[in-house]
């Protein structure tokens, strides 16, 4: 976390998420989508989220975001056509309009989201039991989340296991590819229901749900920042509905 | 009383054809190491799932005989009633650590018990003082060595406050100088009045054990190793 970072509660960052999904998800209007990126990466850095990691963490998810926006372009068809082949318009101005629009709503989703992770997953699973989230639901979570990385490792064991035996995999021809895919599936998912069942197990060895409550070591307060980011999120998000459904502004594009 | 008493357990996995415990007799000595030996396959993690109540609560199978827990039936009691008398290490660290840092890691137990936040605060301390760990308490678990995430795995299970400690073949995956430091913890957990069963391969490790069993075609049978010889004799089919 950098030095000019801002300590905050998890509850008042994900206030500060959900207002900025929520204008994402509902508004589509460029200029907002843009503003509120900006926006975003602001809060993002502000909260000491780590943008360049978060980039490069998602990269394989930004390919398929431009192929969708690519897709959205050439199917949603309006205003002017911006590339016509024999008179069909194959890409229009209100096309490439949607895909940016696209483009820039998966991104505010993205960065804001960034901010949860200036918090240990101990702490988010806090924030949501004090926002009266089941334990179990918001622990299950948690390691649904801590899980993710040991099925990562468990593919790249299995895939360098594979490829130590002789077989270069970007050097095999595409069906064949696939085909070694569909060998590596089965152990993969094995190894990945093994260590599930590894994980369950020492948990209900250490009295996991024995009982209906539990009580915590961690105990998470809220602090005069903390009121002050939530009452600035909800006025802000207040503030943005209103301009565009209220006031139409801005003003429509095409 | 003895921690554990186990007369004439037979056990057999619902797709097995024949028991892989067949006829287990266990007196387990109260304050001692005792130590585990056997072939792989043989049922050594069964017979410490059956110790732990994991079998039957969790993996199902033909289960007969009786496992007495200081003097109560095993399987008429709830995991989480064992969970406070039982502590089990598995082999394996990574699937026992969960949390972002090894405080949360080492509080996980205490708060299901629903201790309240003062009584954890001291056997966090308790525990990692214990384990010698006390330098990585806000650390996370995932930057840790072999050696010492298996520290916090027994830290955490100690925290639980645990009269009987199963390690099954924890040592397995660490480095020599992580099997001296998690032995060294045997030993402390000993002169406290824990009992320890210790699931073992490596005979350098039986040192510090005070009573050996091996496990064999389902049955357990009291033997007395002094030297390497004696353990590669053993291990001859």
């Amino acid at each position: 976390m950098s030095k000019f970072s801002i300590e905050a509660d998890i509850r008042s960052k994900l206030a500060v998420v959900l207002g900025f999904s929520t204008i994402a998800v509902f508004i589509q209007h460029i200029y907002v989508l843009s503003f509120i990126l900006i926006i975003s990466i602001a809060a993002a850095l502000l909260f000491g989220a780590n943008i360049l990691k978060a980039i490069k963490t998602t990269r394989n998810l930004w390919y398929l975001f431009f192929i969708i926006v690519i897709l959205q372009s050439i199917f949603s068809r309006s205003g002017q056509a911006l590339l016509a082949i024999n008179g069909f318009p194959l890409i229009t101005a209100g096309g490439v309009l949607k895909g940016g629009e696209f483009l820039m709503r998966v991104s505010v989703i993205v960065f804001s989201a960034t901010i949860i992770s200036t918090s240990n997953s101990r702490e988010v699973v806090q924030g949501l039991v004090q926002l009266k989230i089941p334990y179990d639901i918001a622990f299950m979570v948690s390691v649904a989340i801590r899980f993710l990385p040991l099925l990562r490792s468990e593919i790249k064991d299995t895939f360098t296991a594979i490829q130590l035996r002789g077989l270069d995999l970007k050097k095999i021809p595409l069906k064949r590819r696939i085909r070694v895919y569909l060998y590596i599936f089965n152990p993969v998912v094995a190894g990945a229901i093994r260590k599930a069942r590894g994980l369950s197990i020492a948990m209900e060895m250490r009295a996991f749900r024995a009982y209906r409550k539990r009580t915590s070591f961690l105990k998470l307060r809220l602090s005069a920042a903390d009121y002050f980011i939530m009452v600035f999120t909800l006025i802000f998000t207040s503030a943005v509905f209103v301009m565009f459904y209220y006031f139409n502004f801005p003003a429509g594009i095409i | 009383m003895h921690p554990i008493k186990i007369s004439d357990l037979r056990f057999k996995y619902e797709e097995a054809q024949k028991n892989i415990l067949d006829g287990i007799n266990l007196e387990l000595a109260a304050g001692k190491i005792t130590a585990i030996l056997g072939l792989s396959g043989c049922g050594k993690t069964t017979l410490c799932y059956c110790m732990c109540g994991i079998i039957p609560h969790i993996y199902h199978g033909h289960l007969d005989g009786e496992i007495l827990l200081f003097g109560n039936p095993l399987h008429k009691m709830e995991l989480s009633r064992i969970a406070r008398s039982i502590g089990i290490i598995f082999q394996d660290p990574d699937t026992q650590l969960f949390s972002p840092t090894v405080e949360d890691e080492i509080a996980f137990g205490p708060e299901n018990l629903c201790l309240d936040r003062e009584e954890i605060a001291q056997r966090i301390e308790i525990c990692l003082k214990l384990v010698n760990m006390e330098k990585h308490r806000f650390e996370h678990p995932e930057n840790l060595s072999g050696g010492e995430k298996q520290l916090i795995a027994i830290a955490s299970v100690l925290a639980m406050d645990p009269d009987l400690l199963i390690f099954d073949e924890s040592l397995a995956q660490i480095d020599a100088d992580g099997k001296e430091r998690v032995k060294n913890v045997m030993l402390q957990l000993k002169t406290l009045g824990k009992s320890v069963v210790l699931v073992e391969h490596d005979p350098d490790n039986l040192a510090i054990a005070d009573d050996i069993f091996f496990l064999k075609s389902g049955k357990l049978e009291a033997i007395n190793i002094t030297n390497k010889r004696e353990f590669d004799e053993l291990y001859k089919i």
